[in-house]
């Protein structure tokens, strides 16, 4: 997970949704959010938005039990990673 | 066990507050001064349509941010929707029907809508058609039709009921005619009433244009003043209307509701009639129409000359002015109501057309005034009615207005309210 990836979602969290700050830490479950399922689908594809990244459906369910923003940050990551022009696509 | 009278059928239910958001004003004063003045705050407006060239369009817009407001829900607010939230929430102020003060269980959300999410299907539809891109999960819960009145149970915690009614341009006229009746027979003891409507968008006021029921802006479309004066209900040569956006609301309550919590009552609504006409898809008929008028003042126990006012559905559409003025004089006499239609100032408003054109005879009943019909010097000589145009006309001691709502579909809707508690 890198820093920007984490921060960025921080923001988006605290901007668009209204949570907390004190509650975003790597280890918080996206189900410690407060968010309803929906807002839950809505916060993912703001993220996705942000990175221009799309996190294939069997990678992440943000329903399911215990996801981790921090494993939410690693996705993104790896999305964008893979990313056709991105640096490490090209490698 | 005899009913208490305030939920007697026929029993008339208590006005406590109001709130607007509208062409003409999200204030009721600035609401009040735009009314009785006649200014009209119709514009023209192109259409942005891929490919296509098409004239633009009267139309009268709020000036309203809807992304100020808060979602009870917290998805994304069709405009519609967040208009209604924001005049329910003022009429809840105006009404002091804070939380505390009534039973969750003992309140319902009746809400009209003609197309409510109008505006964010149109959206989606670019967004999956036009723009490639994808759909968000909250789509569905922002457009469908009863969005605003859901939004609205959530933010005042209602439990009793949240409905929502969909007849055109009698939705609102309809939703605050059947919170009365549900008040009136006990299910309920206090209701937000209303309806909202806004899809000023490309593709929804192209098809109102292809109806041709729009004004035909023509070589005036850049004329500013030209455009404001368009609309001319019930003036010969009339064209047709401008198409607005607004929201308006009320709290309703019987009448021992009001008294417990020490509630001011500004005015009882104390007749309600919906019927069908049950001819035509879009032709009006006057006779559809005289019955649910004559029904209505039967409801309210009044003679058609105990109405002081009457705020006419009044289209401006050559057969839609011409089929009112016909029930109008079969139910009242010739000349024997005064009448506007303030449609030429705030455009036609389609679900919230009832509730807008209910609070404008409201107005009229407070004032003691009735607002005129803007940009018509004479009604058609074919009309044997008394059009109020020009100036206000003063109306001191006015008991009892009339405002009628008829529908594309054929639903026709009738209230009467009546001065003081």
């Amino acid at each position: 997970m890198t820093r920007p990836t984490f921060a960025a979602i921080s923001s988006v969290l605290v901007e668009k949704f209204k949570v907390d700050g004190a509650l975003i830490e790597p280890a918080t479950t996206l189900e410690q959010l407060g968010l309803d399922s929906l807002a839950l689908m809505e916060f993912v594809f703001a993220v996705e938005d942000r990175f221009d990244v799309r996190i294939p459906e069997e990678r992440l369910d943000p329903r399911q039990a215990g996801v981790t923003l921090e494993q939410l940050a690693v996705l993104i990551d790896e999305a964008a990673a893979a990313r056709p022009g991105s640096d490490a696509a090209a490698a | 066990m005899p009913l208490p009278p305030s939920v007697r059928p026929g029993a008339p239910v208590a006005l406590t507050g109001a709130g607007v958001v509208s062409p003409i004003g999200n204030t009721l004063a600035a609401f009040d001064a735009a009314l009785f003045a006649g200014r009209s705050a119709v514009r023209a407006q192109a259409l942005d349509l891929p490919g296509i060239e098409l004239p633009p369009v009267p139309v009268a817009s709020a000036d309203f941010d809807a992304a100020a407001e808060e979602a009870p829900s917290r998805v994304p607010l069709d405009r519609a929707t967040a208009m209604a939230l924001a005049a329910a929430r003022d009429a809840a102020r105006a009404a002091g029907l804070a939380p505390g003060s009534f039973d969750p269980e003992r309140l319902g959300v009746y809400w009209g809508s003609g197309m409510a999410g109008a505006a964010t299907f149109e959206a989606t539809c670019r967004t999956v058609y036009a723009d490639r891109r994808r759909m968000r999960p909250t789509s569905v819960v922002t457009t469908m039709p009863n969005a605003p009145v859901a939004e609205i149970a959530l933010a005042f915690a209602a439990r009793g009921a949240a409905l929502a009614y969909a007849c055109a341009c009698a939705s609102s006229a309809v939703a605050i005619g059947e919170a009365m009746r549900a008040i009136r027979a006990g299910w309920i003891d206090v209701a937000i009433v209303g309806g909202s409507e806004s899809m000023l968008t490309p593709g929804v006021l192209a098809s109102w244009q292809a109806m041709r029921v729009l004004v035909p802006l023509g070589t005036v479309a850049n004329d500013a003043a030209a455009v404001a004066a368009c609309c001319r209900p019930f003036a010969a040569g009339r064209n047709g209307f401008a198409l607005g956006e607004a929201a308006a609301a009320f709290v309703l309550e019987s009448a021992a509701h009001a008294a417990a919590r020490g509630a001011t009552v500004g005015a009882t609504l104390t007749g309600y009639a919906s019927n069908c006409d049950g001819v035509h898809i879009t032709q009006p008929d006057a006779t559809g129409q005289a019955r649910a008028m004559s029904a209505a003042l039967a409801d309210a126990g009044l003679a058609a000359s105990d109405i002081g006012y009457l705020n006419a559905h009044g289209t401006a559409t050559t057969a839609g002015d011409a089929a009112e003025a016909e029930s109008v004089v079969r139910v009242f006499g010739p000349g024997g109501v005064p009448l506007s239609s303030t449609k030429a100032i705030h455009g036609h408003l389609l679900g919230a057309g009832g509730a807008v054109e209910l609070l404008a005879a409201l107005r009229a009943l407070s004032a003691g005034r009735l607002p005129p019909t803007a940009n018509v010097e004479a009604a058609d000589p074919a009309f044997a009615i008394d059009l109020v145009r020009g100036e206000a006309r003063g109306a001191e001691g006015l008991r009892a207005v009339m405002s009628n709502s008829f529908a594309f579909g054929g639903t026709n809707a009738v209230l009467i309210a009546t001065r003081g508690a």
